[in-house]
């Protein structure tokens, strides 16, 4: 039996979302046909919603429905400690550990010179900018611990050589739960450079 | 299915699925090789930081001969480079290498003196202050391994050994020309016959030496047109890279 036109258009869709392949987005489809059709409305209407009322912070870039976002506006964070990251999703990641205090820089992307991305393509000179007017105090690079993340980061710093500000860059190391046994020279490295006092 | 061992510099590394990465290498033996990485994406990943773009590395892999992808099954540094990657004057310049390099080695394609060259070249790149000398270099010895060796020698009109200051040079019959036999040959550019001597000297140079020589700084610039002209005329368009190693050594200035 020839599959409808509908049903093979949603599968091509539903093929584009990471992580989702052929399998997958055949059960996908069948399972919202089979469903209820107010469910299937209510998935639709939420989808076109985040492209709709979801926009980017003008301080931080990162996602929001209130511009300034609520991490931005809030009086009880810390706004003259950033804390730069590569993509929106990552201010989540960091939002969960709920330790974090201070506001966000999103880069939207990394320095990548095989792909053609420099500085320009990113927010970068926006940081440069809210730094000199702001009086931070500190930047903290979360950049990730890859040859992108690590150029991106020293690129920064750089950028900020001669602006009154404190950079720092997260620890890179061992993964808690890890295995000295298992790990490569350049982790171990970079652990030995990170070590820290204990307190006693 | 067959095994394979050989030595490589890992030219990219991409995220292929939730735990995988797709990991693209330069090999000694073997050409560019794709292979994927299971789980390589995890936080206790056996392959640690060997995966990381311009790592030198001894790997093994295996899949059916003459095939697009691999599968990896470990992958060991010799170098990781992480000087390199750390200083912004010398980073850019390798990313280059990487990216020059990556267009000369095809698949299934080996080029063992060019992956020497980069190997070289790499380690180099960590001890040398005049990186832009080093570039050059790379430039005019990677397209001789290509089998683009401008000719240097003679005069590629008269076949004779120029004696003036001046000669010209033709990028479309790849050498160059001496005074009497411009009106012959279109030239695209005069040099200084030193410059063709320094030239010369970077095609047989013993790579460890390159600190040890001096380049005025007119002759550099000389140097750099035609290296970075004769890439360019081979490749037929800039290299991704390249604009930023410029870019980088503006910043440091200011
Ligand atoms: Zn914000
Ligand atoms: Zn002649």
């Amino acid at each position: 039996m020839k599959r409808p036109a509908a049903v093979k258009e949603l599968i091509e869709e539903l093929k584009r979302l990471p992580g989702i392949g052929q399998k997958t987005a055949e059960r996908l489809s069948f399972y919202l046909m089979r469903g209820e059709k107010e469910r299937v409305e209510n998935l639709a209407r939420t989808i076109l919603n985040i492209k709709e009322k979801v926009i980017l912070c003008t301080n931080c870039h990162g996602i929001t429905e209130i511009d300034p976002c609520d991490i931005c506006q809030d009086p009880k964070r810390d706004h003259n400690l950033i804390c730069v990251v590569e993509e929106p999703y990552d201010v989540y990641v960091i939002e969960n550990m709920g330790d974090y205090r201070g506001e966000y820089h999103v880069l939207m992307g990394v320095i990548s010179p095989l792909d053609g991305i420099g500085p320009q393509d990113l927010t970068t000179e926006d940081l440069k900018a809210k730094v000199g007017r702001n009086g931070t105090r500190e930047v903290i690079l979360a950049t990730n611990p890859d040859m992108e993340g690590e150029s991106t980061a020293i690129y920064i710093a750089r950028m900020l050589k001669g602006a009154e500000v404190k950079v720092t860059r997260i620890a890179r190391g061992l993964p808690v739960g890890g295995d000295i046994e298992y790990a490569d020279p350049v982790t171990l490295k970079k652990s030995m450079e990170g070590r820290m006092e204990i307190e006693t | 299915m067959p095994l394979y061992k050989t030595q490589a510099i890992v030219l990219k590394s991409m995220k292929l699925s939730e735990k995988d990465k797709l990991v693209t290498f330069l090999t000694e033996t073997h050409g560019k090789v794709k292979c994927v990485a299971k789980a390589a994406r995890r936080l206790k990943s056996r392959f640690g930081a060997s995966l990381e773009p311009m790592s030198h590395v001894s790997l093994i892999y295996f899949g059916k001969e003459h095939q697009d992808l691999y599968r990896l099954n470990q992958c060991d540094i010799i170098q990781s480079f992480q000087d390199i990657k750390e200083n912004p004057d010398t980073y850019y310049t390798a990313v280059y290498f990487l990216e020059l390099a990556g267009h000369f080695i095809a698949e299934d394609h080996p080029e063992p003196e060019i992956f020497h060259l980069l190997v070289r070249s790499l380690r180099e790149a960590g001890n040398t202050d005049s990186s832009g000398t080093l570039c050059r270099l790379f430039e005019l010895r990677i397209m001789a391994h290509a089998g683009y060796t401008p000719r240097l020698q003679k005069c590629i009109v008269c076949h004779k050994e120029p004696k003036s200051l001046w000669v010209g040079f033709s990028y479309s019959q790849h050498g160059i020309v001496c005074e009497p036999c411009f009106d012959k040959e279109p030239v695209e550019m005069r040099i200084k016959s030193g410059t063709v001597n320094y030239l010369k000297k970077f095609l047989s140079l013993n790579l460890n030496h390159i600190r040890r020589l001096k380049i005025p700084k007119d002759v550099e610039l000389e140097i750099e047109s035609i290296t970075h002209r004769l890439v360019l005329a081979r490749l037929g368009r800039e290299l991704k890279s390249y604009p930023f190693i410029r870019q980088m050594a503006e910043m440091t200035r200011t």
